[in-house]
């Protein structure tokens, strides 16, 4: 609705843009090539990892044993997958949900508040955002235990306790990025609208709030792919099943049979790939900013 | 019905910049006030206060005897059109003009006819469903004046409104909006840079210059009778002439040494000079008001010069004289001709020009009227 369309300006000529799409498409063989193999090997009798089309044998039998809950073609334990799904969802939400509220209003008051040490905080941020999460697990596992008894590890609470480690994790990075969101509103707009007769509260939710969805939109996607990708602190913490663990467990398990877990790997990537095209959608739009140059 | 009345206001940031300091202004009902100042000058931070955007650090503000200083923008009842308009982006223009009496929430149908009202005075009507960046400059302008009259402000506030429009356009605009606000009769205070727009649209203009107002009056007393050198420097184009002289007393009346050259000191003036005890002056005379003639006579009244240059402005010339060393420009009609290096008189009309003192840079009538 608002992209002031870059289509209308010719950037590159034709051929430059062929090369580019070129360089890009030999980069992504390996990628394509890899999640090819996995999707179509889901619908097959026999993995066809090997490149030999003779494996090749439809069937649609690994995704209905996979909706039934088994983990092996004979025999092997019989799980709820939806229960599995569900619990995938609640991670995936919450961790989204968490890093979208606290991301956007750390963000909103990193841009505008001139605070003491922002700069200094903003540095932190970035620090943090380079640790790599996998190597904060047993520093949060000792600050849970410390924090609340061990014996309300249980259930429940280790959601709780998965979603706030893993969106930690992720808010230092989405306070960066709504904070340049929040760095493109002009002051004079959100002086306009006080002008106007707004209260603080009506400019940021008819003003601000709408002139920054792209970048809501984005952190709400990345907090919902870190929750529903998350492994380490799912397997850590929680103590049910997510799509991850259990398609990780299935692999190494002696009865594992490997296009039946190929299905799953597909089922798996499903909301990364409608949210790559979505996304694609809402973060490339430019908002203009209604202010001249 | 709103006088808008600043009293010693004075805005110091907190990085410690002075934004503006001792401003002292009265806008009166339905008054059109230009605050004409150069690049940071504090025009837009004057804007501000009276908007209650920022609040100042020490001073009052009063919308007639109503003590705003501490109100919020909200409760004051004006229309703001910013310097970069500021309009909401994610808004069409129907609903960018719409916001402030949604706001109010007035019935829909209420802000429709209103919207369409200020739309079709302003004739924006045709845009209403775009978006602001499917607009031309002129026309977001528009929209942005739009939305500050739709609510009925007691103050309008514009700052440099005509800005970013071309050259053509900001004449035609200029004079629309001074009618529309004489048609509205709303108290208007309209901040600009340019001279040429204050001269034009307004009753009064205010000089501001390093967070201090310099000279308040009509276009005509303050191109006229500029306060200070800076003042008459300003406003015009050419600007003011400015020459240093030295004061020598003669048995007929006071003289002015340009260059070694007598020039009398106008009459007016005479007391004034001598009351300030002054040795040297400044004269200040502006280009339209001086004669350039071919031949000189010793009156007292010339000075003599050789041509430097000659613009030719299409209507009229204005011609560059050297008067030992200072550069000075004269208007003359086009029916003068004259060549580089020729010797010429410049007469500055003696009625017409002004005295400075060249220590405060203060026009003598404002020393004089400060002392006393
Ligand atoms: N928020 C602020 N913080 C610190 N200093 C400021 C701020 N706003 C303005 N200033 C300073 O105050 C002075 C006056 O600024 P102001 O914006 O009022 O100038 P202006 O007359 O509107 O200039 P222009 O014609 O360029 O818009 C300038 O020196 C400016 O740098
Ligand atoms: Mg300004």
């Amino acid at each position: 609705m608002m992209s002031a369309g870059l289509r209308d300006i010719e950037l590159r000529s034709r051929r430059t843009e062929l090369l580019l799409v070129a360089t890009v498409l030999i980069f992504s063989i390996p990628l394509i090539l890899g999640y090819g193999l996995l999707i179509l090997s889901s619908f097959s009798k026999e993995m066809v990892t090997n490149l030999n089309p003779h494996d090749f044998i439809p069937t649609l039998r690994n995704w209905i044993l996979f909706f039934e809950g088994r983990t092996a073609v004979f025999g092997g334990i019989r799980v709820n997958i939806w229960h599995i799904v569900l619990n995938t969802l609640i991670v995936a939400l919450g961790v989204s949900f968490l890093v979208t509220l606290v991301g956007s209003m750390t963000g909103y008051a990193v841009s505008r508040l001139k605070f003491s040490g922002r700069k200094r905080f903003m540095a932190l941020l970035m620090l943090l955002h380079a640790f790599p999460g996998s190597v904060m697990v047993v520093g949060i596992y000792f600050l849970y235990l410390m924090f609340l008894p061990s014996y309300q590890l249980v259930r429940f609470y280790s959601f709780f306790f998965v979603i706030v480690a893993r969106a930690s994790l992720e808010i230092p990075m989405a306070t960066w990025l709504m904070k340049g969101f929040f760095d493109m509103i002009p002051w004079e707009v959100e002086w306009a609208a006080l002008v106007d007769g707004a209260s603080r509260f009506k400019v940021w939710r008819k003003v601000i709030l709408p002139m920054v969805k792209p970048g809501v939109a984005a952190v709400m996607l990345f907090g919902f792919l870190a929750g529903w990708m998350d492994i380490i602190y799912v397997r850590t913490f929680l103590v049910d099943q997510t799509l991850a663990t259990w398609i990780e467990s299935n692999i190494n398990a002696e009865y594992s049979y490997l296009p039946l877990v190929a299905a799953a790997g597909t089922f798996y990537l499903l909301p990364t790939i409608i949210f790559f095209l979505l996304a694609q959608r809402l973060i490339f739009t430019i908002s203009a900013t209604g202010v001249k140059g | 019905m709103v006088v808008v009345r600043l009293v010693n206001v004075t805005k110091i940031f907190k990085t410690g910049v002075v934004g503006v300091k001792d401003i002292n202004l009265t806008v009166n009902h339905k008054e059109f006030m230009a605050l004409l100042g150069p690049s940071g000058s504090g025009k837009s931070t004057t804007l501000y206060l009276i908007a209650g955007i920022y609040k100042p650090s020490s001073g009052k503000i009063f919308f007639d005897d109503r003590d705003v200083t501490n109100l919020p923008p909200k409760d004051r009842n004006i229309g703001l059109v910013f310097q970069n308009w500021a309009l909401y982006p994610h808004m069409r223009v129907y609903d960018n003009i719409a916001f402030p009496l949604r706001i109010k929430k007035l019935p829909e149908n209420e802000i429709r006819k209103k919207v369409l009202e200020t739309a079709k005075m302003l004739r924006i009507d045709k845009f209403l469903n775009r978006y602001p960046w499917q607009l031309s400059g002129g026309q977001q302008q528009r929209v942005a004046i739009a939305r500050a009259l739709v609510k009925e402000p007691d103050v309008l506030l514009l700052d440099e409104p005509l800005s970013n429009l071309d050259a053509q356009l900001r004449i035609s605009v200029r004079a629309e909006l001074k009618r529309l606000q004489k048609r509205l009769g709303i108290t208007t205070i309209y901040v600009t840079h340019d001279q040429a727009e204050a001269l034009a649209m307004a009753d009064r203009i205010a000089v501001i210059n390093n967070g201090r107002i310099i000279q308040i009056g009509t276009p005509e007393q303050v191109y006229s009778k500029p306060a200070t050198i800076f003042v008459g420097g300003f406003l015009g184009n050419p600007p003011m002439n400015f020459v240093e002289a030295e004061i020598t007393e003669e048995k007929q009346g006071l003289y002015m040494l340009l260059s070694g050259q007598k020039l009398t000191v106008p009459k007016h003036y005479e007391p004034l000079v001598r009351k300030a005890g002054l040795r040297k002056v400044v004269v200040g005379f502006r280009p339209e008001d001086t004669a350039v003639i071919p031949e000189c006579r010793e009156t007292g009244e010339c000075i003599k010069g050789r041509v430097y240059a000659v613009e030719p402005m299409g209507r009229e010339y204005i011609v560059v004289v050297d008067l030992g060393g200072d550069l000075v420009k004269a208007i003359v009609p086009r029916s003068l001709v004259l060549i580089e290096d020729q010797e010429v008189c410049v007469c500055p009309s003696l009625e017409k020009l002004v005295l400075f003192d060249p220590k405060t840079e203060k026009s003598l009538e404002t020393l004089y009227a400060e002392k006393t």
